[in-house]
């Protein structure tokens, strides 16, 4: 084992070449992704694609991890600043970017180990599990809000895991039609949400061990995971509803429609 | 052209269990895994395992000449799985063993005889043959007329997530 990684031995003599040899695709590099591929770099992820098509703005500043006033002054992508994030890390690191919609990158994304999702809306989320399960992808989803509880603000957020051959996040009650209606309701309206630096990295830290126990587990408890967070007692613990669930089985994406290409044609 | 295959922890579990059934006569079992296609890349697939059909017991012969071997009615309901659907479909065998896996000389003759014909009922797809042992697989994709790819990696997604080949 390489010295670089002598530290993280326990997690046993092949597991430089296997996180080496996994794709990771990452969707959203602000707050959350941005802690997400700093981390796996460390880590020792050889490749990545990474999809976002923003560029970064100063009230980006406060939280995503890698960026500088130079970069706002510049209008940086999110996408250059995570490869320079990366690429200091490792310059060996193979770094496929599409600074687009991750709709319009798609194609990109279904050759990856695992995708993490680190974006805003449900609709998102809820797509992208969609298209994790199409090609049996695991997916790992992070996000934190913040709302006004009795005149109180709550920091909260979760991360979730997402096997093709498990509980989704329907079944789990994240994702409802309640939630997406109310959040096409909410479209176009104008402010921005609140974040913060901490409580995303505590999710992204979160996120990395369920990726980690996915590639070169350190203990042998299978998982699947609705952890939330609660950034005001610093709490994070199983969701309810998924412990409640446990030993269901998924049937939101039964039909064998719903995996490989819609309209696969040889080439 | 290069071919990935996937499939989940669950599914290879499954299919794997059944495959180790006893039966009465024969020495192994046989079954069928509809698969699906992507496009990684324009020289690269991923072949994706979606669901697992095993032989009916009455279906399979009774000889000497190989350890399963199947009858007209098993090679029709198998066909008739990918009449209705586009669909590729994999035969299935398991080597009863832990660790990496091969085809054997009578799996691949045996396969060149019977893949090809899979393309009578559903020709616009790949068909192909697979072997599990215990733990692993490996597999052979029928690609198009006087193409064949082996498998170039597998992965069983679980946890943790298992790489053949990589």
């Amino acid at each position: 084992m390489e010295k670089r990684f002598s530290r993280q031995c326990f997690l046993g003599g092949e597991s430089s070449m296997l996180l080496g040899s996994v794709n990771v695709g990452v969707i959203g590099l602000g707050g959350g992704g941005s802690h997400i591929v700093q981390q796996l770099a460390h880590i020792g992820v050889g490749k990545f694609t990474l999809i976002d098509p923003q560029r970064i703005e100063l009230s980006n500043l406060n939280r995503l991890v890698g960026a500088t006033l130079d970069d706002v002054e510049n209008k940086s992508l999110k996408v250059d600043i995570a490869e320079r994030l990366i690429s200091r890390i490792s310059p060996d690191i193979i770094i496929k970017k599409h600074a687009k919609k991750w709709q319009e990158a798609a194609e990109a994304l279904r050759g990856c180990t695992v995708l993490f999702g680190c974006v805003d809306s449900f609709s998102d989320r809820e797509q992208l599990e969609i298209f994790s399960r199409r090609y049996i992808i695991p997916y790992i989803d992070i996000g934190m809000d913040v709302h006004m509880v009795d005149s109180e603000y709550l920091i909260s957020g979760q991360a979730i895991l997402s096997m093709p051959d498990n509980l989704c996040m329907r079944c789990f009650g994240f994702i409802t039609d309640k939630v997406l209606k109310e959040e096409a309701h909410r479209y176009g309206v104008a402010g921005d949400k609140p974040q913060v630096i901490w409580p995303n990295g505590v999710l992204a830290s979160t996120a990395i061990g369920l990726f980690m126990q996915l590639i070169t587990p350190w203990h042998k408890k299978a998982c699947s995971a609705y952890l939330e967070y609660n950034g005001n007692t610093f709490e994070l613990s199983s969701s309810f509803r998924y412990k409640a669930i446990q030993g269901h089985s998924c049937h939101h994406f039964d039909p064998i429609d719903n995996i490989g290409d819609l309209f696969w044609k040889r080439g | 052209m290069k071919a990935t295959f996937k499939i989940t922890r669950k599914l290879f579990e499954t299919a794997k269990n059944d495959l180790l059934r006893r039966h009465k006569y024969a020495h192994e079992r046989v079954g069928w895994l509809r698969c699906r296609l992507g496009d990684i890349s324009e020289s690269e697939i991923v072949i994706l395992a979606h669901d697992y059909f095993p032989v009916d017991d009455n279906d399979y012969i009774k000889t000497s000449k190989a350890a399963a071997m199947i009858n007209s009615s098993a090679i029709r309901k198998a066909l008739q799985l990918v009449l209705d659907k586009n669909v590729s479909l994999f035969h299935l065998h398991l080597h009863n063993h832990n660790g990496s896996t091969t085809f054997s000389g009578v799996d691949r003759r045996e396969n060149n005889k019977l893949i090809p014909d899979f393309w009578n009922v559903r020709p616009e797809m790949p068909h192909g043959a697979i072997v599990f042992s215990r733990t692993s697989l490996t597999g052979r994709c029928w690609y198009q007329k006087g193409t064949t790819i082996n498998f170039s990696k597998a992965i069983i997604v679980g946890t943790p997530i298992v790489f053949i080949g990589v």
